[in-house]
């Protein structure tokens, strides 16, 4: 078991805390701003920026399917594929963003995608950079820390007659016939 | 003693947008602004070295016939500048408080900012512009189609 | 002011940490560039201070100590600090900070002892005093995450100036 080497002042013999704590969304944005700039300044070009936002997004996502699981889910986790989008899409997302996201639907042309859209693009300022990498990277690491590995990437796709593009998280699951037959099992 | 890090004026990119936008005035090139803008800066410093107080601040409103300049001047170097008709109620309110706060929201917090540099924010123009025009309609002004 | 969960914060502060270790390998590396990265982030976030909170010019270096105590702390972390430990001169003094959002959930493992986990906030306040014309240097003194008692900061004014634009002739 993990054992402190501070005795009984290490962080397991603590209580958890309860989760209403809040910070100004300010700080994140400064904390936020300071990471892109930061991964910027290791990068030489856009896609390696957004792998890197995506791996720490990655670490983020890994450890708030635990804290979700315990705290909304009374220690449960999901483990059908079809109940593991709807946390993403519901539980997930109205932790993060303080509403659920707006569409969830599995792609026309392949089984083995499934597609999170919400509003909201990024000011042209941006380039071509999506931050929202590092949202995919938070959904990458639940998925994958609650046994349903996929490649999660973000997109931005206009919608005729709005100025601004909506976000497309697109989730490619990896073995999905392994997943469906699991799935069929429970 | 001359301190560059110091004299930082945040372009006169609200005079760039209220010209545009609100009144047909003739277009000022963008050196020149830049040039306004220090010259502006540096008689706001002399006029705070007039003042028989001391610590006082520099030119906060400037009144002409035809216009009144309203300056703010940050704790941190920055400085604001607003045109507005003259007798434009809370217009120097607007500047200190929402105007400065937009350029917090999404100037500062914009990772592509560079400090110091000129402005390029899609949105602090698009909120800037909605704020000015909210403004305007309250004070009964018409905004000009462009 | 608008807030979020604090979780995501202190989860996206531990990714970014673990990320630069990763890209660094050396922990001294690690406790500059986050210092670093605090003092880019005060420099920035000092306007949103003084907009927000509508505070006037500091009267003085401990005046500007109890400001960010009091009111930095509470308005971007929602935590306050005390100020103690002040010298006869009134030029150093001690922030305790007794909750700690950075460093939540966080045990450091023995390889990394000599991680300044939370040293961003040292680069923060420096960055934004230094906006005000208040040079400090700002280190942890104590650390929980190091087994001390508590966290500590502790604050050192180095020079600070109140002359404007346009600077008399030396």
């Amino acid at each position: 078991m993990f054992q402190s080497k501070y005795g009984s002042t290490g962080i397991v013999d603590k209580p958890f805390r309860p989760g209403k704590q809040e910070v100004a969304l300010s700080a994140f944005a400064y904390l936020f701003s300071e990471l892109v700039q930061y991964c910027q300044s290791r990068v030489s070009n856009i896609s390696e920026l957004e792998r890197k936002l995506d791996e720490v997004g990655h670490g983020v996502g890994l450890r708030l399917l635990e804290v979700l699981a315990y705290r909304e889910r009374g220690q449960r986790r999901e483990t059908r594929l079809l109940d593991m989008l709807k946390f993403v899409h519901s539980t997930l997302w109205r932790y993060l963003f303080g509403r659920q996201a707006r569409d969830l639907e599995q792609s026309n042309t392949a089984e083995d995608e499934y597609m999170i859209s919400d509003t909201g693009g990024v000011p042209r300022e941006m380039g071509h950079l999506n931050p929202a990498a590092f949202v995919a990277g938070i959904v990458r690491g639940t998925l994958d820390g609650a046994g349903f590995p996929a490649r999660v990437t973000a997109h931005y796709v206009p919608v005729p007659g709005q100025p601004r593009p909506k976000t497309v998280i697109l989730m490619k699951f990896q073995n999905y016939q392994a997943i469906m037959q699991r799935d069929k099992q429970q | 003693m001359f301190d560059v890090r110091r004299i930082k004026i945040e372009m006169a990119l609200l005079l760039n947008i209220l010209l545009q936008d609100f009144v047909q005035l003739p277009l000022i090139e963008f050196n020149d602004k830049l040039r306004l803008a220090s010259s502006w800066f540096g008689m706001c410093g002399i006029s705070a070295q007039l003042s028989p107080m001391p610590d006082s601040s520099g030119i906060q409103l400037l009144q002409a016939d035809t216009f009144d300049l309203h300056s703010f001047h940050t704790l941190t170097g920055t400085t604001f500048m607003l045109l507005a008709e003259p007798q434009t109620p809370d217009a120097a309110e607007l500047l200190r408080t929402t105007v400065y706060e937009l350029y917090c929201d999404y100037v500062l917090k914009n990772p592509f900012h560079e400090m110091d540099q000129v402005i390029k924010s899609e949105l602090f123009d698009q909120n800037l512009v909605a704020l000015l025009q909210a403004t305007n309609r309250r004070w009964g002004v018409g905004v000009p189609q462009q | 002011m608008e807030t979020i969960n604090a979780e995501i914060f202190t989860l996206t502060y531990g990714s970014m940490v673990r990320q630069l270790i990763a890209d660094y390998e050396d922990v001294e590396e690690v406790n500059k560039q986050l210092d670093k990265m605090g003092y880019s982030i005060g420099q920035r976030l000092i306007d949103e201070f003084l907009a927000k909170s509508k505070t006037q010019r500091c009267a003085d270096f401990r005046d500007a100590a109890e400001k960010i105590a009091k009111v930095g702390f509470r308005m971007f972390l929602n935590v306050t600090a005390a100020v103690t430990g002040w010298n006869a001169e009134g030029t150093e003094c001690s922030l305790i900070l007794e909750d700690n959002p950075l460093a939540d959930f966080v045990e450091l493992p023995e390889q990394l002892a000599g991680l300044k986990y939370s040293n961003l906030l040292c680069g923060v306040i420096r960055g934004a005093l230094e906006m005000v014309n208040m040079e400090v240097e700002c280190t942890f003194v104590r650390d929980v995450l190091q087994g001390d008692d508590a966290n500590e900061m502790r604050l050192k004014l180095l020079s600070s100036s109140t002359e404007t634009y346009p600077f008399k002739d030396e």
